[in-house]
């Protein structure tokens, strides 16, 4: 045969088609009986409710933890998890750190010092000493 | 590329899902009494009463078993924080748990599904075969359908996308956007988990499978009447034979390939987890639950909704079509081409060179068709050089596209489309060898 294939699979770009939330579970640990958990009893009374109802695509898991620090822990698609224990915090700061969760892909936390991420090649072009006019010593 | 199976003219919508506050007892005795319930059997007009008892009852006792579940743990000393299941002897969940399971729900909001879909018709779409042999409770149909659809729709993207694809290339460009193991990839993406065993007590957002019983799934195309000439060699399978007789990854029906994962065994990947065959069976059933997905979807929201969700998780995924090729002979090939198109025969001229004499050459060859430059490449040597640019001259004929928001015909379905301009067909590949 003329033109053998090779085997390859196509990348998914989230967001372009569908977008799938990365954050797909949250658990919420709390405790009667600590003092570190007085916000988090508090935000898991008032404001926990709207939040899982506003994020139905979250599965949300509410469980004591005795004698233990509030802990909020994401499940990720990637299999990951991330957990921020959220003792003496306010109902609403840990309203904060519940968004950040939701906001985050389960990747570790990287630095980046480039302005442009992508998996497409560059529009302009590589530049080739062999086209154009070349160089003139 | 091969007929449609199911005409997409015809909508198929199913029933409206039984509500939330339905009888749940006479559910689950419908549900039960469909378990013994074998379409395969011819129907019989005299039944043996004592046989039709005992399984009927046998099936209504293991639904409605009250004990608790046991897991083995102390239920006094450390109460269990959630409801469970009570034990059964089901292979797979009743459809009413589904309307209970937080994960499921979960799912059916992540992909952003119509509710028109039920929470009951996704739940069956994650029982694979291996895990529930009944078809009324398995996704085997659904991801038939889902299957069919999402071949046809790709198909079709990829033919107007690119006219002039080879079959092989076409081939291996369907099955990076739909086989099996791209599916697989697509449910862990969507964050389907998988229960460890299937069994009537797991949670209905899981996936259900059984890594270890083999089971063939459903594939469409026409087995020949000898394949183990085939195998040995003796009869050509060729192209046409493929079109026609194969399934729409160009491999054949009825034969063993399934057996191992669509990763080739000559690449370099080493897996840390199971065995060849566990991992063939884990993508198999997520790919599976795919097409299952995309089936349902098609049932319950018609076509245009099943169009446009393969288009937004299949088709909305990228490959460089370029990186699939690999040439046999082609200097050869690209002669032939201009032979064929009438252009004037291809020469190969050197545009630049470096270094000739010295260790790391660079030569800069383009192969010309009269005053029309065709292809160029760069490379270490000057015989090198003239097969990459003889490669990269076909691949620009053969990656004509016309664009990426071209028109398919099956936008023609829809009311009230403009007229039809007829998309560019391809006279062929080049053949020879």
């Amino acid at each position: 045969m003329g033109v053998k294939a090779v085997h390859r699979i196509t990348t998914g770009r989230n967001g372009l088609g569908a977008f799938i939330l990365q954050c797909k579970k949250m658990d919420f640990h709390y405790c009667d009986w600590a003092g570190s958990s007085k916000g988090m009893n508090g935000f898991i009374k008032s404001i926990l409710p709207k939040f899982a109802a506003a994020h139905p695509q979250i599965e949300f898991t509410v469980s004591p933890r005795p004698s233990k620090h509030p802990v909020i822990t994401g499940h990720y698609i990637n299999g990951r998890d991330k957990a921020i224990c959220v003792r003496n915090l306010e109902p609403l700061q840990i309203l904060k750190k519940v968004e950040l969760l939701r906001d985050a892909s389960g990747e570790k936390l990287k630095k980046v010092t480039k302005p442009v991420q992508s998996i497409n090649e560059s529009v302009r072009g590589i530049w080739s000493p062999y086209h154009g006019n070349g160089m003139r010593v | 590329m091969k007929r449609l199976r199911i005409d997409p003219r015809w909508p198929i919508q199913l029933a409206r899902p039984v509500p939330a506050g339905a009888a749940p007892s006479c559910c689950s005795q419908i549900h039960a009494a469909l378990r013994t319930f074998r379409p395969d059997q011819p129907f019989r007009a005299v039944r043996h009463q004592s046989t039709s008892a005992l399984t009927l009852d046998s099936a209504l006792e293991a639904a409605a078993a009250d004990e608790p579940y046991d897991d083995g743990t102390d239920h006094v000393r450390f109460p269990p924080l959630e409801r469970l299941p009570n034990a059964t002897k089901l292979p797979s969940p009743l459809p009413e748990r589904a309307l209970t399971s937080a994960k499921l729900a979960a799912l059916h909001a992540r992909l952003s599904l119509p509710q028109k879909l039920p929470l009951q018709t996704l739940a069956r779409a994650l029982v694979d075969v291996s895990a529930d042999e009944n078809p009324l409770f398995n996704n085997v149909n659904l991801a038939f359908v889902g299957q069919t659809i999402t071949h046809y729709h790709v198909a079709e993207w990829l033919m107007c996308r690119y006219p002039r694809l080879p079959m092989t290339i076409m081939y291996a460009a369907m099955k990076a956007y739909a086989g099996d193991e791209i599916l697989h990839s697509v449910a862990r993406s969507w964050g389907v988990e998988s229960a460890a065993e299937p069994g009537g007590e797991v949670d209905p957002g899981l996936l259900q499978f059984s890594m270890y019983k083999p089971v063939s799934h459903i594939g469409f195309g026409y087995g020949r009447k000898d394949n183990s000439q085939v195998e040995q060699g003796r009869w050509r399978r060729g192209i046409a034979n493929r079109v026609l007789f194969d399934d729409d990854f160009g491999e054949q029906i009825g034969h063993d390939t399934r057996k191992k994962a669509q990763i080739p065994t000559s690449s370099q990947r080493t897996f840390s987890y199971g065995t060849e065959e566990t991992r063939a069976a884990a993508e198999r059933a997520h790919a599976a639950a795919v097409r299952a997905v995309v089936g349902s979807v098609y049932a319950h929201c018609g076509r245009e909704a099943g169009k446009a969700f393969i288009r937004a998780h299949i088709l909305s995924r990228t490959i460089d079509v370029s990186t699939l090729f690999e040439f046999k002979s082609p200097v050869v090939e690209l002669a032939r081409l201009c032979q064929r198109e009438d252009f004037e025969p291809p020469v190969a001229r050197l545009l630049s060179e470096t270094g000739r004499l010295s260790r790391t050459p660079v030569f800069v060859v383009g192969i010309f068709s009269g005053k029309d430059k065709l292809g160029e490449a760069v490379a270490g040597n000057l015989d090198h050089a003239r097969y990459k640019a003889a490669m990269n001259s076909l691949k620009s004929w053969y990656l004509y596209s016309p664009g990426e928001s071209v028109r398919v015909p099956s936008e023609m379905l829809v009311e009230g489309s403009k007229a039809w301009e007829p998309t560019y067909i391809d006279i062929g590949e080049i053949i020879h060898g």
